[in-house]
Formats: C-alpha cells, sequence, structure tokens
C-alpha cells in the first residue's frame, strides 16, 4: 500500500529531476532506506516489480536498496549511537537523544544510466 | 547487488549520477505551504494517529462538545472508504469533512491541501486532522501540523511504541485511550510509558476516556493553552 506510493513518487521525482532522453537510458536506481522509514526493502521491489507490468518507461530499470542503521548524535557530547532496541540514548553519557543524523531517509542517492 | 559492469562496458560505458534526492520532498513542500498557511491564520493544527479502532472520531466528538463554545474548532478525516467518521462528528455541530483515500493507507500533504480552501480559515482556532487509522504509514508524511498526537488504547497491548518507533518518535503526546477498560485489560501503563519515552524522551503522556469522560479536561485544557500559544505568536 505504502510501498506503491513510495514507488510513484520515484517515479514522478526522477521525471522532474532527469529530461526525457536521459531517463530512457536509466538502467538502475539506487535507493537509501533508513531502517525507521518503515519501508519493507522487499515490499518496495514487489512494488516496484508491479509496476513495470503496468508499462512504464522504467521497465529495464534495476532498483537496488541499501537499508542504513539508525543513528543519533549526542547533543550534550557529540558522541555517535548506532541505535538499538529503538532506545534513543547516548551510549557514552547515557542522555536521552532525538537527534538522528541516520535511519529516517528515503533517499535516491546514485542512478546509472546506459551510454 | 551492484550492476555488472563487465557485459556493460562491452555495449558502452555506464554513467553514475551521484543524488542526494529526498523522495517525501514533494510532501514536504506543501507541508510547508500548509504550515504558513495556518500561521497566517494562527490556525493550530493537529494530526491526531493511531491504530484503527482506539477512539479517535470519539474523540473528536467529546472535544467537540467540551470545547465548541469556547473556540471554533473544525475537522478533517482521513478514511479509506467511507463518510462515517465525519458525520459522526458533524453530528456535534462543528464542521467536518472527510478525505476518502481510495486505499491509500495514510493522508499526504498534498490531500489535506486541496481540501483546505473548504475550511475558513481565518475564522478557525483548530484544526484536527483525524489521520487515517495506522502507526505505519501517517508516521512519514509531515502535514505541517503544529502538534502530533498519537492514541493508544489500552484493548492495544501495551508493546506498541517499540513496534512502531517513528510515530511515537515523531509524535508530541501520546493519548492511552480507553482507560476505563484498565481494570479488565493485562495492560500496563507503566510499562508503555517506559517504552514510549526510551522511544522519546520529550513525549508527554497523558490518560483518557472519551467515553467515561475522564482526563478529557486535562487533554482540552492542553489544547487550549496550545491554541493560546499559537494566537499570540
Ligand atoms: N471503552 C471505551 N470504548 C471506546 C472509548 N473511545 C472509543 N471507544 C470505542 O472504540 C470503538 C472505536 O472508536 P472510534 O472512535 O471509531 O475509533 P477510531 O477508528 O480511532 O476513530 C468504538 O466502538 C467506540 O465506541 C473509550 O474511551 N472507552
Ligand atoms: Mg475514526
Ligand atoms: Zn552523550
Amino acid at each position: 500500500m505504502h510501498e506503491t506510493s513510495i514507488v510513484n513518487s520515484i517515479m514522478k521525482t526522477l521525471e522532474v529531476e532527469f529530461e526525457e532522453e536521459k531517463l530512457n537510458k536509466m538502467i538502475a536506481i539506487y535507493l537509501k532506506v533508513g531502517k525507521l522509514s518503515n519501508i519493507e526493502p522487499r515490499l518496495l521491489h514487489n512494488a516496484f516489480t508491479a509496476k513495470h507490468y503496468c508499462g512504464t518507461k522504467f521497465h529495464h530499470v534495476k532498483l537496488h536498496i541499501e537499508s542504513t542503521e539508525i543513528k543519533i548524535q549526542c547533543e550534550s557530547c557529540n558522541h555517535i549511537t548506532q541505535i538499538e532496541n529503538y532506545k534513543f540514548t547516548c551510549e557514552n553519557c547515557h542522555k536521552p537523544s532525538k537527534n538522528l543524523i541516520q535511519g529516517e531517509e528515503m533517499l535516491i542517492h546514485k542512478i546509472e544510466f546506459n551510454d | 547487488m551492484s550492476v555488472d559492469k563487465s557485459t556493460k562496458a562491452a555495449r558502452g560505458t555506464v554513467q553514475c549520477e551521484n543524488t542526494n534526492i529526498n523522495l517525501l520532498k514533494a510532501n514536504d513542500y506543501v507541508a510547508d505551504i500548509i504550515k504558513s498557511e495556518m500561521k497566517k491564520n494562527k490556525t493550530l493544527l493537529i494530526n491526531v494517529t493511531s491504530s484503527a479502532g482506539s477512539g479517535k472520531t470519539t474523540l473528536m466528538q467529546k472535544t467537540a462538545e467540551k470545547l465548541k463554545d469556547k473556540i471554533t474548532m473544525a475537522v478533517m478525516v482521513g478514511d479509506l472508504e467511507t463518510e462515517r467518521d465525519a458525520e459522526r462528528i458533524r453530528e456535534t455541530g462543528i464542521q467536518a469533512l472527510q478525505i476518502v483515500t481510495g486505499g491509500i493507507c495514510h493522508l499526504e500533504a498534498q490531500m489535506v491541501h486541496q481540501v483546505l480552501p473548504e475550511y475558513q480559515l481565518e475564522n478557525i482556532d483548530l484544526l484536527f486532522i483525524e489521520n487515517v487509522g495506522n502507526l505505519v504509514c501517517p508516521a512519514s508524511f509531515d502535514l505541517g501540523e503544529d502538534y502530533r498526537v498519537t492514541l493508544m488504547a489500552t484493548t492495544e497491548g501495551d508493546d506498541k511504541p517499540k513496534k512502531y518507533p517513528r510515530m511515537f518518535l515523531t509524535s508530541d503526546l501520546m493519548l492511552v485511550s480507553k482507560s476505563d477498560l484498565l481494570p479488565y485489560l493485562p495492560f500496563s501503563v507503566d510499562a508503555v510509558i517506559k517504552d514510549a519515552k526510551e522511544v522519546n524522551h520529550q513525549i508527554e503522556v497523558m490518560q483518557i476516556s472519551a467515553l467515561k469522560d475522564e482526563g478529557i479536561d486535562a487533554w482540552c485544557d492542553w489544547l487550549l493553552e496550545k491554541v493560546k500559544q499559537k494566537q499570540n505568536n
């Protein structure tokens, strides 16, 4: 459900960012999705594949999804902590923090084109 | 998972473009527009989220009854298919419109923005958005709200904050709803507060029963205070 609208927004975003001619040469899309982004890579792949059968111009394109860990940077001691079990606390000074530096993103971080 | 460059090289070179395109850029752009509309009109916007059936609509009805003589309040309701919730809220005498999402499991800023012209924002002090009932998808979509309030019913089990961390991380207030049922359920309010605070140490917590009118006055006071702050800004 959610994944379908993400796929739509990938397509819309790329259509805005790149010229038609360039899009036709696109062969791969690389996404970074944080573990907090609520995106299930498997479902996103499925949604992307389902879209292909609806005949979009992206039907040659491969989707790669990298899932990224949740990290916070402590406001008091600057230490960076990778969050386990959703406990948002600095492992160095034990202060709670919501200062996310990684983990909520949904980014298109690389695109490959065939020359 | 990398593209096989050797075969590609035979047909020509692979050209790479490194980007950093945020997939929610379009949503966040519209959310900012909503935010500035609300600011201009001094309307407090609250996004209410929860699982299906946690008591959002009932709380909207109860809140309308309590506050409609003190402030002007209106509601926008997202639902997968039906108009029922908006009708229930309209019976209390306030404006309520339904956004039927047609199967989409969350509201996006664009949908909210589209129906905004139906509201006379300059006369509305408090606008609620009752989001679609689930704790996953709505968490990712900023609707330009001032506050996000998440209901957690005592009937749901007390392990929700860690199951749906993004929602609790992005919420300002957690309402433990249906508190009248606590005597009958193996639900620990302390455990749910502990988990919610581990995820988000700044989250505020209140316990309410819309049915038995418990904690509703405290909730309404919280709202009135936020409305006042918005109008003085
Ligand atoms: N016991 C009890 N039931 C409630 C309370 N609030 C709502 N309900 C019931 O929970 C069900 C779902 O409520 P509703 O407001 O439609 O939930 P929504 O899906 O989140 O909008 C209804 O049958 C309500 O009567 C409450 O405070 N206590
Ligand atoms: Mg409802
Ligand atoms: Zn620290």
